[in-house]
């Protein structure tokens, strides 16, 4: 039952997690574009704040249910790699957190909202995250 | 324990105490009933069934967390307390009880019973 389920998984949890990382860009993106030109920034970010609830946060919770369904099923979490891509998840869950709450702050406010721009972080983390997933060091 | 600044919104501070609830519950579950169980009872059907709903819980509250520090709801460095609470059992319930004060600051009318 688990391994005819087991491909189906893994293409749910792909798609979640380019659903999730999609919104992780383009929230870190907006939110630097608000601040360098804050010309309809407040109405750009209400307009993503209805994407980032309706998609990029139930794809937030896809990738972590599905992920750790496919886990349980082959029995990695033993593994020393998983263990660091959870950790890596988990950065960028917390990194979706403060970018939404963000967002939240920009959707109310014409001030520029202070804060570090997470761009780098997050293309770090997918590069490992892909690497660790795929070489399975 | 810091706990979030007087200002914080009154509704976000109550889904907080929720998930520091289910949170803190959970990993006592967790703990003490699904991890005994699996090494003294040979029963491990109790940690893979509690594990990842702890997970969850877990994720769920750190989201919070963050999001009310990138929210500007209180200081991120006011945050880190109530992440490290999240890691030590009980220690959840003791942040949802300071909660509950902080929201009956925040909202008279609820702290008056009304």
């Amino acid at each position: 039952m688990t391994a005819n389920l087991y491909p189906w998984i893994k293409a749910l949890h792909v798609t979640c997690a380019m659903l999730f990382v999609s919104g992780l860009i383009c929230a870190s993106l907006l939110l630097h574009f608000a601040r360098t030109s804050p010309d309809g920034a407040v109405a750009r970010a209400l307009a993503f704040r209805r994407w980032d609830s309706r998609v990029t946060m139930p794809a937030m919770i896809g990738v972590w249910a599905f992920g750790i369904a496919m886990a349980q099923s082959v029995g990695w979490f033993t593994n020393g790699w998983l263990q660091v891509k959870l950790g890596i998840v988990l950065l960028l869950s917390a990194v979706h957190g403060m970018q939404s709450g963000r967002l939240r702050r920009a959707s109310a406010t014409i001030e520029p909202i202070p804060g570090m721009n997470w761009l780098p972080t997050i293309l770090v983390s997918v590069t490992a995250i892909v690497v660790l997933a795929v070489v399975k060091p | 324990m810091s706990l979030p600044d007087n200002q914080a919104d009154p509704a976000f501070l109550r889904q907080l105490r929720l998930m520091a609830m289910v949170e803190a519950s959970t990993l006592v579950a967790l703990l003490f009933v699904a991890v005994p169980l699996k090494h003294l009872a040979d029963w491990p059907l109790g940690v893979r069934a509690i594990g990842p709903i702890h997970g969850l819980a877990f994720l769920g509250y750190i989201w919070m967390l963050f999001q009310g520090a990138g929210a500007g709801l209180f200081r991120q460095r006011r945050a880190w307390p109530l992440v490290v609470s999240a890691f030590i059992p009980f220690a959840g319930f003791m942040t949802a009880h300071r909660l509950s004060h902080q929201i009956g600051a925040a909202s008279p009318l609820e702290s008056n019973g009304r």
